[in-house]
């Protein structure tokens, strides 16, 4: 039985919808990407998935429970999130913002319990953030804030991780070291991972299914060997490129094809 | 020096300044009293010496005390709901709306008083939430508010209630000695009965705010991740609205706008503590406190008269403000 079962959802602001209907099942233990131009819906869908929009119309069902009618408290216990990395204010240390993962799990005054303890270890193990523990926020590379957000989903002890953008602004050793992270807690531990994504190569290696977005509602759908065509790219996105089969790994690998893109008109479409 | 023993630290410190403080409060005014009249009191209860003591002094540090607490903890509730460490009760009118209140009722001689407030004290309250609330309702979109909306609603409608304010001492200039009052704040008029309205209030608000430290934790991070990680972020932002608005309102009716507490008190508990809120808000209640009790103790014997509050907040908060954050970098 799907982990995350999509039904007809149309969601966004206040201003309407930016997707619409949209279905989609996730099996538990999968690894997702969704992918698509800036506007197209990535960030919408991985928001709404887990109730964070106020207009939505649609189903969502998580592990039996309908995501709409549950209370945060117990949706953090199913769906932990990574959202887009973002200027911390204030001067938290590492090791608080994990502990912050345990919010649904304890009480509000309580004090944290050997099994939370245990969580936060844990999960800043597995994201190799024990040695930040004691530094603040500011102090850190966009790559280590990264995996201190990433160990507060983890800490959360969630089976579902959902990340917005989690490869934005990083370098590309930083890129390749959180997806292998994901990857890692895919394997290792169970998770269901679905990551919003604009990086076709990045999302191409780790992950098993990608969902291509445009305009707000799926366009293509299916391993990265199926979907990653010059034909969807260029209907999806809007540009030439030349796809081939990288020779160590046999994942489609795209590269531009200089100076027919440029002087193509781009469809405007969406919003930032 | 690890955070925890900075906070021990910063809590003994702050209480022993805090009962030196009362202490001082009690034996300064304008009739002269030593340590040995104070024990003696104590040992025989006279009568006058406990209209001095008792009536006139305490009540008077009790009253700074609660203000103080009151401003910082209103402040540093703010500072988390706004994610910005530059706000106080005036980002959202409260300070604003409640002058105006006060400078209407002094400039209309309305004097009827209830629960130890007096006339223009029960207008600044009223109106001091009046103004909030309408920011409030200003900044309703549907599906919920943007904190920026509130922000910029906030500081808009204080200008307005500043105008507002200017004009009603522009056309009454003869009440503006009393408008000064109200403006820059004083506990000349202290006495028990505004304490007593004041402090379960306040104790409601504080606990309130313990309660929800951890939420306010979350909320400093993004309210979509605040909601992800469990936090039911439109009932906690209520209620934290709700409180600080109380919690400002409350301390201007009784000592009229007193600047910069609210501002410059949670911004150095942070710097020293750290920013989480269970201790933040704690400690920054103690230390408000402790601060306007000094603030007041100042004001009465900086010079023969007594001066306005407000001047010496600023101040004094001002310089050591600028040296903290100096220090920091």
């Amino acid at each position: 039985m799907a982990i995350l079962d999509i039904k007809d959802l149309s969601a966004g602001y206040d201003d309407g919808f930016v997707i619409h209907d949209i279905s989609l099942a996730i099996e538990p233990g999968e690894f997702v990407a969704i992918l698509g131009r800036n506007g197209s819906g990535k960030s919408t869908l991985i928001k709404a998935v887990q109730n964070l929009l106020g207009n939505v119309r649609g189903r969502v069902v998580c592990d039996g429970d309908d995501v709409f009618r549950m209370s945060p408290r117990r949706l953090a216990a199913k769906i932990a999130y990574v959202p887009q990395l973002a200027e911390p204010i204030f001067e938290y240390a590492v090791e608080e913002i994990v502990l912050m993962g345990r919010f649904a799990r304890q009480g509000r005054l309580e004090k944290a319990s050997p099994a939370d303890s245990a969580a936060v270890d844990e999960a800043m193990r597995l994201t190799e953030v024990g040695s930040l523990k004691a530094k603040r926020l500011s102090q850190l590379s966009g790559g280590e804030r990264q995996r201190a957000f990433i160990a507060r989903a983890l800490a959360q002890d969630a089976p579902v991780l959902l990340l917005d953008e989690p490869s934005l602004h990083l370098d590309i050793s930083y890129q390749v070291e959180v997806y292998g992270i994901l990857k890692g807690l895919q394997k290792n531990k169970g998770k269901t991972i679905v990551a919003a994504e604009h990086n076709i190569t990045l999302a191409a290696a780790y992950a098993e299914r990608l969902i291509f977005l445009k305009s707000g509602a799926v366009a293509a759908e299916g391993a990265p060997g199926e979907t990653i065509s010059a034909a969807n790219i260029r209907e999806i996105f809007g540009a030439e490129v030349d796809i081939r089969e990288n020779i160590r790994t046999g994942l489609p690998e795209i590269s531009l094809a200089a100076g027919e893109t440029s002087q193509r008109a781009r469809p405007r479409d969406g919003r930032a | 020096m690890s955070r925890k023993t900075g906070r021990r630290l910063f809590w003994v410190v702050c209480l022993a300044a805090c009962l030196v403080g009362f202490l001082l409060s009690i034996l300064t005014g304008p009739v002269k009293t030593t340590p040995g009249d104070l024990l003696r009191f104590i040992q025989n209860h006279d009568r006058v010496q406990a209209a001095i003591f008792i009536d006139l002094r305490l009540s008077r540090a009790v009253l700074a005390f609660l203000v103080g607490a009151a401003l910082a903890l209103s402040g540093a509730i703010l500072q988390g709901y706004f994610r910005n460490p530059m706000a106080d009760p005036f980002v959202v009118g409260v300070s604003s709306g409640a002058s105006l209140g006060a400078v209407i009722a002094a400039s209309l001689g309305f004097e009827a008083a209830a629960f130890g407030f007096s006339g223009p004290g029960l207008l600044a309250f009223i109106s001091g939430l009046g103004v909030v609330s309408l920011v409030y309702v200003l900044s309703l979109r549907r599906g919920g508010f943007k904190i920026e909306t509130i922000l910029l609603t906030g500081i808009a409608a204080g200008a307005l209630a500043s105008a507002l304010t200017s004009f009603f001492l522009f056309m009454r200039s003869d009440s503006y000695d009393q408008a000064v009052f109200w403006l820059l704040g004083s506990f000349q008029l202290a006495e028990w009965r505004q304490a007593a309205t004041i402090a379960p209030w306040f104790v409601l608000c504080f606990v309130a705010a313990l309660w929800l430290a951890k939420d306010m934790d979350l909320l400093a991070l993004g309210d979509e991740a605040a909601q992800a990680l469990g936090c039911p972020v439109p009932r906690v932002r209520k209620a934290f609205l709700a409180m600080s608005a109380l919690l400002a309102a409350l301390s201007v009716a009784v000592s009229g706008v007193i600047g910069f507490v609210g501002l410059v008190v949670p911004h150095w508990v942070r710097i020293l503590i750290g920013p989480g809120h269970r201790a933040l808000f704690a400690s920054s209640a103690l230390a408000g406190g402790t601060f306007l009790l000094y603030c007041d103790l100042l004001a009465r014997n900086l010079l023969a008269g007594e001066l306005p509050i407000g001047v010496i907040t600023a101040a004094v908060g001002a310089p050591f403000f600028l040296y903290l954050l100096h220090k920091k970098r």
